[in-house]
């Protein structure tokens, strides 16, 4: 039986190869002819095969071999690839995801004959059975400094053997020269060294050496847990044995056919306009994997709970400060007092650092996410006729864990609906004078302290005039009222629950439909959308979402004695005005800066107490998308970094609340939600009043 | 409950505490810790009965006041109160009371359905009453208490229990 991490590590290896077998079946539909693409799938499902052949999971082994077998066939040219080949292709990279699933979840038995059929129709006259073992010995010589070489199964054995955690070594006995039975020395040799390990290759074979039909020289390859030192010493204590010499055999990680895997091999980027992206793609596929072989698997909640416990940690050397504060007004300054500060400084940059580290041990890559996209629109794509060219880029932006586990569902809505309801058919295309084909980019990459992620598309666009009429129809907002909107405003409509259905919006369907609950989930993560849209050109959607959730900077706040944090994101500036300058609109109180009428609210009352009625006030203006109010506030205590905690399902959400985060005396500030207060004001004022003031 | 009982020998291991002059209990299973009063963050528009939130080691625990959640009299908090701190379906919540008393092992067969009124708790709010060594302890049912969002569950189920009553 294979161990939990041998079974994680052969997972880990599956998982790569699932990977590359996905984005170079997509490029080969594009290329059907490009020999690095089939190459890499070839090495691919030869690698699975090798793998789940020797960790016993036999069906995975069958199914992988019929797949290399096919690959084999399109390789030497006897085979052309089909759109119908490659839908079974997919079908076979399906049932080999559940076959992974049956390891990981204990999933029912998957039958894996019906697919297996289906590739093996597509196979030529002379059946599988040539090329079942028929795998073309790609020699190459990876061990270095020795003329002899590894077979490719020889190889996939070694790297079996590295799974189980032992080494391969090249081993060269020279038997001394005057030696007169040299068959009892090899013996010897290979018994000593069996004990060792295993013996998987002998030049010249062992029945030669048994026989001593050798002239001085052999040598061997062993499998061991042993060290290279141990062996030749082992060895060397035979006697008339005159020198020995181990060499450790380095396979790469991933496939050691060295020609053409330092070629052109487009795999890490799954489809780009190009298509191919040089051999810096292929470059980093392999520092991706020997990344991977150094990376520990760790639940979430447990970097969670580091972070907590760094947070006390935190807790602690506040008060440690302020106990050396007591001390010094005390004694004043003594040695001991020193050496209590020195101590508190170290304490402080140490809990810094060990947040920094956590937050970016949180950090995974957005490929993650994106991965899954490529095959998906293709699927879409296929299904609907059309013709879509799909161009991934930013897949190594890095975002928090949570925000990935969030952002999922979203960008597959987004993306489905560019599919479905953006790109036009072909035929469409042509009549309006686009390329046969439509495109659609999926992009994410840095923006100051935010993630941003492009979903655009080149279809045919929203039709702002009548969203602009629905609305009006719908009473969201007067007719007068909608011909002053902009067209952004007007398309932000269609993130309204239920608004916008089918046939009402675009001249298909659905374009609308769900992105109320798309803008929910990104909201949820402190993220936000916006879409841009020009009928007959395409639509945009713009994801910006937090670095992290975890940790913001926040300004904070004093309110009836208790300090809330605002979110800094969401915070334009802060002024302080007399009383005198809050006007009233109808029922609102409104400030005006510099020339812009802002609604304005006072956050102690917002939250149910007393107002606040000092001869300054402080106002902190709050923005989110074009929309600003201003907050009165007691006191501005300044910014800090804040470690974002939930306030629990218990209380459930509450209006005007995000959360909750610890402050250095250990006691709980609130978060302030910008945004929910921000929509809710401006809700509440009669917005009519706030344009004719304007 | 009734399931456990059988398995430890048909006893009860109840934290016992004071609460506007009445006895109290909790099945220890559900308590994780007892903490003194500490400073209380005041969650506004949350529920009346909340009374904000703690830091508990860097967790953020909400508080309720369970004079409050029971309708009973306002009490002065003194250096006896407590927050008992209990975990129930995954959640974690602190509960202010009085004073703690002890750790009670109680014969399962001394604890009895809860009569129709305790001293105005809402019946629906408890598990039932154990008569053991002259005392009277209240046995609260924890589920009831803190799933809020099940109120309205809770008070169809009292009306059809005063219907039958």
């Amino acid at each position: 039986m294979f161990s939990d991490a041998e079974i994680s590590v052969f997972l880990d290896e599956l998982e790569e190869k699932i990977q590359i077998l996905n984005d170079n079946f997509l490029l080969l539909e594009k290329e059907a002819d490009d020999p690095q693409v089939l190459q890499e799938i070839f090495r691919a499902a030869h690698t699975v095969k090798g793998s789940s052949a020797i960790m016993g999971y036999d069906r995975m082994s069958r199914l992988t071999h019929e797949m290399e077998n096919l690959f084999d066939n399109l390789r030497q040219g006897r085979l052309r690839v089909s759109t119908e080949m490659i839908d079974v292709l997919f079908e076979a990279l399906d049932t080999l995801k559940s076959l992974r699933d049956e390891i990981t979840e204990q999933a029912a038995p998957v039958d894996i004959e019906p697919v297996v059929a289906k590739l093996r129709r597509f196979l030529p006259g002379e059946g599988a059975e040539n090329m079942a073992g028929g795998i073309p010995a790609a020699a190459t010589s990876s061990s270095s400094g020795s003329a002899f070489s590894l077979t490719e199964a020889e190889e996939e054995v070694i790297r079996a053997a590295y799974v189980r955690g032992m080494q391969a070594y090249w081993i060269k006995v020279v038997v001394d020269a005057e030696c007169q039975m040299k068959s009892v020395r090899a013996y010897l040799v290979f018994q000593t060294l069996q004990e060792q390990g295993e013996i998987i290759k002998a030049v010249p074979p062992a029945e030669d050496l048994q026989e001593g039909k050798f002239d001085t020289t052999f040598e061997v390859v062993l499998l061991t847990q042993e060290d290279a030192g141990r062996i030749r010493h082992l060895l060397l204590t035979i006697s008339e044995i005159a020198d020995v010499s181990v060499e450790t055999i380095n396979l790469p990680e991933d496939e050691a056919v060295s020609v053409t895997a330092s070629g052109v091999a487009g795999s890490s980027q799954a489809v780009t306009p190009a298509g191919k992206q040089g051999a810096s793609g292929a470059t980093r596929e392999r520092e991706e994997g020997v990344k991977q072989a150094k990376t520990v698997r760790v639940d979430v909640q447990k970097l969670d709970n580091l972070m907590n416990l760094v947070g006390e940690l935190v807790i602690d050397r506040t008060r440690l400060d302020r106990f050396a504060a007591i001390f010094r007004s005390r004694y004043g300054s003594d040695d001991l007092v020193d050496v209590l500060n020195e101590i508190s400084n170290h304490l402080g940059q140490l809990t810094n650092d060990l947040q920094e580290q956590i937050m970016k041990a949180r950090m995974l890559p957005i490929a993650q996410v994106f991965n899954r996209f490529p095959r998906m629109v293709r699927d879409l794509a296929h299904k609907l006729g059309k013709e879509i060219n799909f161009i991934v880029e930013g897949k190594d932006t890095e975002l928090d864990r949570n925000v990935i586990e969030v952002i999922g569902d979203p960008l597959i809505h987004l993306l489905r609906n560019a599919v479905d309801h953006g790109i036009e058919s072909p035929e469409e295309r042509v009549r309006v004078g686009k390329p046969r084909t439509g495109t659609v980019l999926l992009k994410a990459f840095h923006q100051e302290n935010h993630i941003v992620i492009l979903v655009k598309d080149d279809g045919r666009g929203m039709d702002v005039e009548r969203i602009r009429k629905k609305a009006v129809e719908r009473g969201l907002v007067d007719a007068e009222m909608a011909g002053r909107l902009t067209e952004r405003e007007i398309l932000n409509f269609v993130f309204l629950p239920g608004f916008s259905t089918a046939q009402e919006v675009t001249d298909l369907s659905g374009r609308g439909v769900g992105l109320d609950v798309v803008r929910k989930n990104i909201e949820q993560i402190n993220g936000h959308i916006e879409m841009n849209s020009v009928l007959g050109q395409g639509t945009e959607f713009e994801i910006k979402l937090p670095l992290t959730l975890a940790i913001i900077r926040a300004l904070m706040v004093s309110v009836s004695g208790e300090v809330y944090a605002f979110p800094l994101t969401n915070v334009m500036e802060t002024i302080r005005i007399s009383p005198q300058e809050v006007k009233r609109i109808q029922n609102t109180e409104v400030i005006i800066v510099r020339g812009k009428v802002l609604p304005l609210i006072c956050l102690a009352e917002y939250f149910g107490g007393q107002r606040i009625g000092d001869s300054r006030l402080y106002v902190v203006i709050i923005g989110v998308g074009n929309r600003r109010v201003g907050v009165v506030v007691e006191e501005l205590l300044g910014e800090q970094e804040i470690v974002i905690k939930s306030l629990g399902e218990y209380l459930g959400r509450i209006p005007g609340l995000s959360g909750a985060t610890i402050l250095g005396d250990g006691r709980v500030a609130l978060i302030v939600d910008a945004r929910a207060l921000t929509q809710e004001v401006t809700r509440g004022v009669a917005e009519e009043a706030l344009y004719a003031a304007s | 409950m009734a399931q456990k009982a059988e398995v430890t020998g048909r006893e009860e291991q109840i934290v016992v505490f004071k609460l506007a002059e009445q006895t109290y209990g909790v099945d220890i299973g559900a308590v994780a810790e007892i903490i003194r009063m500490e400073s209380i963050t005041r969650v506004p528009r949350a529920p009346e009965f909340v009374e904000g939130v703690i830091n508990l080691r860097g967790r953020i625990i909400p508080v309720i006041d369970l004079r409050k959640r029971f309708g009973l009299p306002e009490g002065e908090q003194t250096r006896q109160s407590r927050i008992i701190i209990v975990e129930i379906g995954g959640m974690t919540i602190g509960m202010i009371v009085d004073a703690v008393l002890e750790v009670l092992r109680i014969p399962a067969e001394t604890i009895e359905p809860p009569p129709a009124v305790v001293d105005g708790v809402d019946v629906a709010y408890l598990r039932g009453i154990a008569l053991w060594e002259e005392r009277m302890i209240i046995l609260l049912n924890l589920q009831k208490i803190l799933y809020e969002n099940e109120r309205e569950a809770l008070e169809e189920a009292e009306a059809a229990f005063e219907a039958t009553a």
